[in-house]
């Protein structure tokens, strides 16, 4: 099931690249307008909506980039997670920060001194988290002798994950220095630490861990940039 | 810049959709599997007629209900250390007369292991020990400090 997951998300992402060509082509600009170059700052808003709506979450993240050249950001986000999930047999929490660095290219050309990006960009990600095995119920395969719900409240802690990711995203100047941008990811874990006898089923910032070690991710950002210089 | 917005949106609900992505297809919890044998003949395997198997205090196993077979599938209770099982068999003619019974106590220690997300933790059972009453079970064989972790074979033979 999870390749089928991977094929559409390689399909989507080749619809992107279809749309930011075409918008490419169209727009053919000899003059060159000067935009602002300085350091954005901002918060992904859908992490605070999530921790609202859903009891079992709970998270924040801070989001920046600086911009090298005209279509080049050195990109970055930190946080914190904590998300309890209930499976089938067992209930777990993982709970820790996360730092992510990378680079995020832009793939719009703008009209006039317009600031939009469609984005494409990589990173490095890295967390450190605990996760507890709230409970869990042994898989008996028979309804004969049901297991009974064990309360455990086993913590790993300090455990450690590297990962890297695909960024897509945009994000629209709506006032003056004021961006709203969305961005999704496609993560693939380099290492993770497993507790003894189990296994990190969900790591703050990489999210959900699905069996063949990737996961998928997304943020709402508002941010706020602090120009420095035009050019 | 807003179809895109909303193309991105679109996108965020589909994968938000198709988030519980696998069933549990592993193997879990082994049952223990004992095979009948001939008591006069003991590597010939011989059929129980009409045979019924309860664990203490539970209803019957549906699938080992008043049935001929040479080998059947019991599962453990993970929750204890020791499962005593009830087997009545009717080798005659299904008269009530005719009902014979005998009782087979297992012990064992369980030993917990994980799986998956989907299959959770299973046990697999360890120095497994069996005993049984004068029923129409004559012998019992099986490995010492048998371990059950599988379903391939059979873990114990029983003459009758």
């Amino acid at each position: 099931m999870n390749q089928k997951l991977m094929f559409k998300y390689f399909t989507s992402f080749l619809f992107l690249f279809i749309i930011a060509q075409s918008f490419g082509q169209t727009q053919k600009d000899s003059t060159n307008y000067k935009t602002g170059y300085g350091i954005r700052l901002g918060v992904d808003i859908s992490k605070p909506i999530m921790g609202l709506l859903d009891e079992n979450y709970k998270g924040l993240e801070f989001v920046g980039d600086y911009r090298l050249r005209k279509n080049l950001y050195l990109a970055a986000e930190i946080g914190t997670e904590t998300n309890t999930t209930s499976d089938d047999y067992f209930k777990t929490t993982a709970k820790g920060s996360y730092l992510k660095i990378g680079l995020n290219l832009n793939a719009y050309e703008n009209w006039l001194d317009m600031n939009n990006e469609i984005l494409v960009g990589f990173r490095y990600g890295l967390s450190n988290f605990d996760q507890t095995l709230d409970s869990y119920t042994i898989n008996t395969g028979s309804d004969y002798f049901p297991g009974n719900p064990i309360e455990i409240g086993t913590i790993s802690k300090d455990l450690k994950a590297h990962w890297i990711e695909l960024v897509l995203g945009i994000k629209a100047e709506t006032f003056k220095n004021l961006y709203l941008g969305f961005s999704f990811s496609y993560n693939i874990l380099l290492s993770i630490d497993d507790p003894q006898g189990f296994k990190s089923l969900y790591v703050p910032g990489f999210n959900t861990v699905f069996q063949t070690n990737t996961g998928f991710g997304f943020n709402y950002t508002i941010s706020y940039t602090i120009p420095f210089f035009k050019k | 810049m807003k179809k895109i917005f909303l193309f991105l949106l679109f996108i965020t609900l589909v994968f938000a959709s198709c988030e519980k992505d696998d069933i549990c297809l592993e193997t879990t919890t082994p049952k223990l599997i004992l095979r009948f044998y001939d008591v006069a003949s003991t590597s010939d395997v011989k059929a129980v007629q009409r045979l019924s198997v309860w664990a203490e205090g539970k209803d019957t196993l549906t699938q080992y209900k008043n049935i001929s077979l040479d080998s059947i599938a019991l599962p453990l209770d993970v929750n204890a250390t020791q499962t005593i099982y009830h087997l009545k068999r009717n080798q005659v003619s299904g008269n009530k007369v005719n009902n014979e019974y005998a009782t087979i106590t297992i012990n064992y220690v369980t030993e917990e292991i994980y799986v998956s997300r989907s299959c959770g933790f299973k046990s697999n059972f360890s120095s497994v020990g069996f005993s049984i009453d004068n029923g129409w079970i004559q012998s019992i064989a099986s490995l010492n400090n048998l371990s059950i972790n599988n379903e391939s074979k059979a873990h114990v033979q029983i003459f009758h």
